[in-house]
């Protein structure tokens, strides 16, 4: 499990930067979570977490896509690197796994 | 998109996010922040999105994200530019030496007579204020019911300060301070000097600095303290302590020995004196008189509290005082006493009688405060004018450094570094300009001892540097922000105009000949009365008399019969006070009405030995009886002024004694031109005793027989000064005043004007350098001289006519009150002050503009042309 730890919010970010591929970048990734899944995230935290995730090797980044919106300033643009997806999938997984131990519902008497 | 481009971020915010940001995180940052800005725009409106905006540069305040980049960036760099900024404008000043030497030269005058002007004031404002012990040290006053209301006195009763140690608290120290006037005797010379006869306490109170000896040398009642100034009047080169002075008060001598001598006092002591003397010393302390009389002498009190005393509850001690003056003094009661800080005793000048300060002498502070400004503005004027003329020539500097991006701000703060340059040249210079010209100068003309006290006077520091940072932002501050406003656009391409055409410098320069005019007018006007008046009639004739003292009533038959056998006397008579000097005022009654009148009494013989001119009636006859008592003598101003005819029909009644007039003469100057004729009234009053006995010489022996005058009256009178004095010279003092000031005018007219001059010259010659090809060029078409002359002088005569004009108004105006202080007789500011004035000027001008045609005319239009 060494170097896959993930928090909440990182998870989130990460599953957000596979899925808009080349487009992500703060406040793109910041839109789509709030379209996604209806949080507000501040905008700095998405910067924080995108700059962990980076340090931490699981997504890369290059600049570009200046508009005028920006006053000309280009953006940092985010991707997920090969260890991100594994990341993703070791979570996955993992989640998976524990979901499927999970003891029946209640409503069912069998175990008295 | 066009839309959205009308609103911005709010600047502030922005700013800081770039102030401190990393720079490798700032495009990103600010560029999402600017995105979310614009998204809230749209959705939310602006105030809103400005409010998100701002809220997220905070949430941005992180420490991952924090890196001073900019504040780091520029400190590193900030030493190196600011260096190169210095060495620019030191390779600007070497490429501009004639320019530089005329600011620099301006400056550095204009800066010179403002440090006297400073010191001048300073001296008047700040003495005293060197004593390291002036914040606990409290002067006594106390307030009693006068006719004219309540008046506080600077002095209290002098048991007062024995008092003091048991009712008071917190009090350390205290002194008694009694100022006297007595009669230095040394080496059979005689002075009269000034003298503080004070407690010992009073040298631990006070700190001086001694020359000579040590301030515990005033505890010896026989010793004194002399001051430099008077160790080296009486001493010279000889060691002063232990020499021996005598010092005489109503008569008594007693012996002293010098004890030490303090260091040089340079004007800035609270207290002016020559010597100090143990109280104890004083003649009139005598223990045993009766209270009633000890409580009614009175002196100045000081006394030093502790550190941190409550000076409230002093000054409710001080009612015990209070209490017993009125007890002992019922006459005379106090209504209250209280403290006066001792830094706070200049602020009360005038508001307390009989204190240590009672003059402050605001009329010449005003003229020197003036004429110091005056020059300061003609200078920086031509400062002003002059660099934005030299910077015409760095235009392309300008431009260059701004496409490669200098901010705005960066190009004020070169011009400014530069001008400090200047100014601290000027400063330096203005300095030993002041010190070792203008200071002695001065010194000399107001019989000061004013100096520059570079280490131990803080205040002259504060003072030069608040003058060059002054200086500097006035001179620099419009030419750089001028300057700096050019679009780089406009220079490169050659279309920038600027230069001595601009509306700016014209009103400068009208400015400046309006100063110099005003100042000329002042200085010639000023001249010229002095001149009327040094040549204007006494109305008597003052050749071959001597005026000398009586100090003794008993030495006055004695001396009269003495003098009168002298071989080249003529004749001599007494006078209570004499033609020359201030004379007592009399009440006068006639009829009803009651003046004040010049009230002169002397012998019979008096009006005639002055040789006063009769105009009606006759002189006194000494041989009859009702001359010598009820007679009077007046001048033609007493019945102009009453609104009399001679002879009079009625009697004068003076002191309840009635007078005939019997005579009217001319009218004639007892004081000085400041002061207009009083009606005056002259008495003869039989054998009585006077002040003055005048003397009659032969002609032409006046001044020959001064010295066995002098020894006559020695003889007489062995313990006196004499004070004998020829009555040509009984206004030597105050013409030598108005000399002195005409000295001080007409120097700083020479001044401006030759300030204004050098600024018109190096604009002339400027401007004429700059375009020189352009007359050239018109030269080859064939102008004439007279046509490029008429270009030229044209603006400068306009600005000349509406200066005059100006300058004329006001001087008029301000010049008349001027001479107004100073004479009651003047010509005023008639044709001649002013012709002179603007003939002066406009020859300057036309003389200035001409050196520069003459270049032209000179100039070769095939050379100059050739080049470049």
């Amino acid at each position: 499990m060494k170097g896959y730890h993930l928090g909440e919010l990182e998870e989130l970010v990460l599953l957000i930067v596979g899925i808009l591929d080349q487009e992500a970048y703060g406040v793109s990734v910041a839109e789509e979570i709030k379209s996604q899944t209806g949080r507000k995230v501040n905008i700095s935290a998405i910067h924080t977490v995108l700059n962990r995730l980076e340090e931490k090797g699981f997504v890369r980044s290059h600049m570009g896509g200046a508009t005028e919106e920006r006053g000309g300033r280009r953006k940092r643009l985010f991707s997920l690197s090969a260890s991100g997806r594994t990341a993703i999938n070791e979570v996955k997984m993992m989640r998976n796994r524990l979901y499927d131990q999970l003891p029946p519902l209640a409503l069912d008497f069998t175990n008295g | 998109m066009d839309k959205k481009r009308n609103h911005y971020p709010p600047r502030l915010a922005d700013r800081f996010l770039e102030f401190y940001c990393l720079p490798d995180r700032l495009e990103q940052i600010q560029g999402d922040a600017y995105e979310i800005f614009y998204l809230d725009l749209e959705e939310k409106g602006l105030a809103f999105a400005r409010f998100r905006f701002i809220f997220h540069v905070f949430s941005f305040f992180k420490w991952s994200n924090i890196g001073f980049s900019k504040f780091m960036y520029l400190k590193t760099n900030n030493t190196v530019m600011i260096r190169s900024y210095f060495k620019i404008g030191w390779r600007n000043i070497l490429k501009q030496k004639g320019t530089t030497f005329i600011s620099v030269f301006g400056l550095s005058c204009a800066v010179g007579c403002c440090i006297v002007a400073y010191l001048f004031i300073a001296n008047i404002w700040f003495k005293g204020l060197n004593q390291p012990n002036k914040d606990e040290i409290y002067q006594l006053v106390y307030t009693s019911e006068e006719a004219e209301g309540l008046v506080t006195y600077g002095t209290v009763a002098e048991p007062v300060s024995e008092l003091i140690p048991n009712t008071l608290n917190q009090v350390k120290n205290q002194t008694k301070v009694l100022y006297e006037f007595p009669l230095l005797i040394q080496d059979n010379e005689s002075f009269f000097q000034r003298s503080i006869y004070a407690d010992p306490s009073f040298m631990e109170m006070f700190k001086y600095r001694m020359e000579f000896g040590y301030p515990g040398a005033l505890k010896e009642p026989d010793q004194v303290i002399l001051t430099h100034q008077l160790s080296e009047k009486l001493f010279g080169d000889m060691h002063p302590l232990g020499q021996e002075l005598s010092l005489v008060i109503n008569g008594e001598e007693k012996l002293f020995k010098v004890g030490g001598v303090l260091e040089d006092l340079k004007d800035m002591d609270m207290f002016t004196f020559d010597l100090i003397v143990n109280f104890e010393s004083h003649p009139h302390t005598i223990t045993d008189i009766p209270l009633k009389d000890a409580w009614s002498k009175e002196l100045w009190t000081f006394i030093q509290v502790e550190k941190g005393a409550d000076i409230p509850r002093i000054e409710s001690e001080l009612e015990r005082f209070t209490q017993i003056q009125n007890q002992v003094n019922p006459e005379k009661p106090y209504v209250d006493m209280g403290l006066i800080a001792y830094p706070d005793i200049i602020y009360n000048v005038g508001k307390i009688e009989r204190g240590v300060r009672d003059f402050l002498g605001i009329g010449p502070q005003i003229l020197l405060g003036t004429i110091g400004l005056f020059i300061l503005l003609l200078a920086v004027f031509n400062y002003i004018n002059l660099s934005i003329l030299m910077a015409s020539r760095r235009l392309k500097e300008i431009g260059v450094r701004k496409v490669i991006g200098s901010k705005r701000s960066q190009l004020v703060f070169q011009f400014l570094s530069e001008n400090l340059l200047i100014c601290f040249f000027a400063i330096f210079l203005g300095c030993l300009l002041a010190g070792f010209i203008f200071l002695p100068g001065f010194n000399e003309i107001a019989s000061k001892n004013l100096q520059i006290d570079l280490f131990r006077d803080k205040n002259i520091w504060i003072f030069l540097g608040s003058m060059l940072l002054a200086i500097t932002l006035i001179t620099g501050l419009y030419p750089a922000t001028y300057l700096s406003s050019f679009k780089p656009i406009g220079i490169l391409k050659g279309n920038q105009k600027i230069g001595s055409k601009s509306v700016f410098t014209s009103v400068l320069l009208t400015f400046q000949f309006t100063l110099a005019i005003i100042s000329m007018v002042a200085a010639i006007a000023f001249v010229q009365t002095n001149y009327i008046n040094a040549n204007r009639d006494w109305g008597y004739n003052s050749a071959d008399k001597i005026i000398i003292n009586v100090p003794e009533s008993k030495d006055y038959v004695p001396l009269k019969n003495k003098l009168s056998a002298l071989s080249s006397v003529v004749e001599v008579s007494g006078s209570q006070d004499y033609v020359g000097n201030w004379i007592r005022e009399e009440e006068v009654e006639i009829g009803d009405e009651k003046y004040n009148v010049n009230f002169l009494d002397a012998e019979s013989n008096y009006p005639e030995l002055l040789d006063l001119e009769l105009k009606q009636g006759r002189m006194f006859n000494p041989n009859l009886i009702s001359d010598t008592q009820e007679s009077l003598l007046v001048n033609q101003t007493f019945l102009d002024q009453l609104g009399l005819e001679f002879p009079l029909d009625q009697t004068v009644t003076i002191d309840s004694a009635n007078y005939h007039v019997i005579g009217v003469v001319e009218d004639f100057h007892t004081t000085f031109f400041k002061n207009e004729i009083a009606p005056m009234a002259i008495r003869s009053s039989p054998d009585s005793v006077f002040n003055y006995l005048t003397l009659k010489m032969n002609p032409g022996s006046a001044e020959a027989s001064m010295q066995s005058v002098k020894e006559i009256w020695h003889e007489i009178v062995p313990l006196g000064l004499f004070e004998g004095k020829l009555q040509t010279e009984v206004f030597e003092r105050e013409i030598a005043d108005v000399n002195g000031i005409a000295k001080l005018i007409s120097f700083s007219a020479t001044l401006s004007v030759t300030l204004a001059l050098l600024g018109l010259f190096g604009l002339v010659s400027l401007n004429m350098t700059a375009r020189i090809k352009d007359y050239c060029i018109r030269k080859v078409f064939g102008a004439n001289v007279e046509d490029l002359s008429k270009k030229l002088v044209k603006r400068y005569l306009l600005i000349w006519g509406i200066a005059a004009v100006i300058g004329s108004v006001f001087s008029v105006i301000f010049i008349s009150s001027f001479l107004d202080s100073f004479f009651a007789f003047h010509s005023g500011v008639g044709i001649i002050p002013l012709g002179f004035a603007l003939f002066i000027l406009l020859g300057v001008i036309i003389t200035t503009v001409a050196s520069q045609i003459l270049k032209v005319i000179k100039a070769n239009p095939s050379m100059i042309l050739k080049s470049e």
